[in-house]
């Protein structure tokens, strides 16, 4: 059976005859940016993990994963949203002492 | 001697001598004396606010940066220096303010009378300092040249060897500061995470 054809009925929730949908720009508004903390050799597992419970109130077992995940792989993206919302916890996580940057989700 | 941090209601406590004291006082001070914003201060927060507010680095101040202010200072975008540079204008002034200003709060901790080398801190101290202790030790990694987990271990074979040879050399008296306010930063996160876990 062709299955490209079947599709020919689109369910009603994705039809939308009426309205010219820019899908690009719905997308580039949509992705998320994120905050990004980068290993260093100075700031302590748990003084990184302390950061993460106090500022984004985050568990301690959450926290704790994150903290890890940097120190292991690098780098870990702590917190995801809005562009305005990325510099204000990146600008927080550099007023810990930790080394953060913020860019649009990969 | 110094004594690790510990949980005593809603306080920590350790015990610190006046030696060691003025020397964690001093790079305290030290480290606030790199950050003070460009300009200073009117004494006026809400005009120092707006003062500094959108105003960029001169590029060539920012080229020319002490490493140790540059670590404690970086770039909020990597690939896209523009964006970067919008971010900076945007925070760096207050960023370097709320750095200065914990750094008083922990520095005056400090200055508060002690009996019998006590040192006793509200939540709000200990947070300070914690911080403040924080920024102390990315200016003196930096002076360190810690670039990475290895020049860690490396500092701590110099600093064995040192204590073998009893060398007085600069480098080794950085990386004695940079050690112990290593271990007090230590004790002093793990007394506020149990204190986090009590609440």
């Amino acid at each position: 059976m062709p299955i490209v054809e079947t599709v020919s009925v689109a369910p009603p929730e994705h039809a939308s005859p009426d309205v010219d949908l820019d899908v690009d720009a719905i997308e580039e508004t949509d992705k998320p940016w994120v905050t990004i903390v980068w290993n260093d050799p100075v700031n302590l597992m748990s003084y990184v993990s302390w950061v993460f419970q106090t500022y984004f109130g985050y568990s301690a077992a959450k926290a704790e994963k994150l903290m890890l995940s940097v120190h292991r792989e690098g780098k870990a993206a702590v917190s995801s949203g809005p562009r305005e919302r990325m510099e204000t916890d990146t600008e927080a996580m550099q007023g810990y002492g930790l080394w953060a940057t913020f860019e649009k989700d990969a | 001697m110094a004594t690790a941090f510990k949980r005593k209601g809603s306080r920590v406590v350790a015990k610190l001598d006046d030696n060691e004291r003025a020397i964690v006082r001093e790079l305290l001070d030290q480290t606030r004396q790199l950050l003070a914003p460009s300009g200073g201060s009117s004494g006026d927060p809400v005009e120092d606010l707006f003062a500094g507010l959108g105003s960029a680095p001169d590029p060539e101040e920012l080229a020319g940066r002490d490493p140790a202010l540059a670590r404690l200072l970086p770039d909020g975008h990597r690939g896209d220096p523009e964006v970067a540079a919008e971010y900076r204008a945007l925070t760096e002034h207050g960023l370097r303010q709320r750095k200065t200003a914990n750094l008083t709060t922990a520095i005056e901790a400090l200055d508060q009378p002690s009996h019998r080398d006590k040192l006793e801190l509200d939540l709000g101290q200990a947070q300070a300092l914690l911080i403040g202790l924080a920024d102390v030790r990315l200016a003196l990694g930096e002076r360190l040249e810690l670039r990475s987990d290895e020049d860690s271990d490396r500092l701590q074979q110099e600093l064995a060897q040192a204590a073998a040879d009893g060398s007085q050399d600069p480098r080794v008296i950085i990386g004695l500061y940079y050690d112990f306010l290593t271990w007090m930063q230590e004790s002093l996160a793990g007394a506020l995470l149990s204190a986090r876990s009590r609440e």
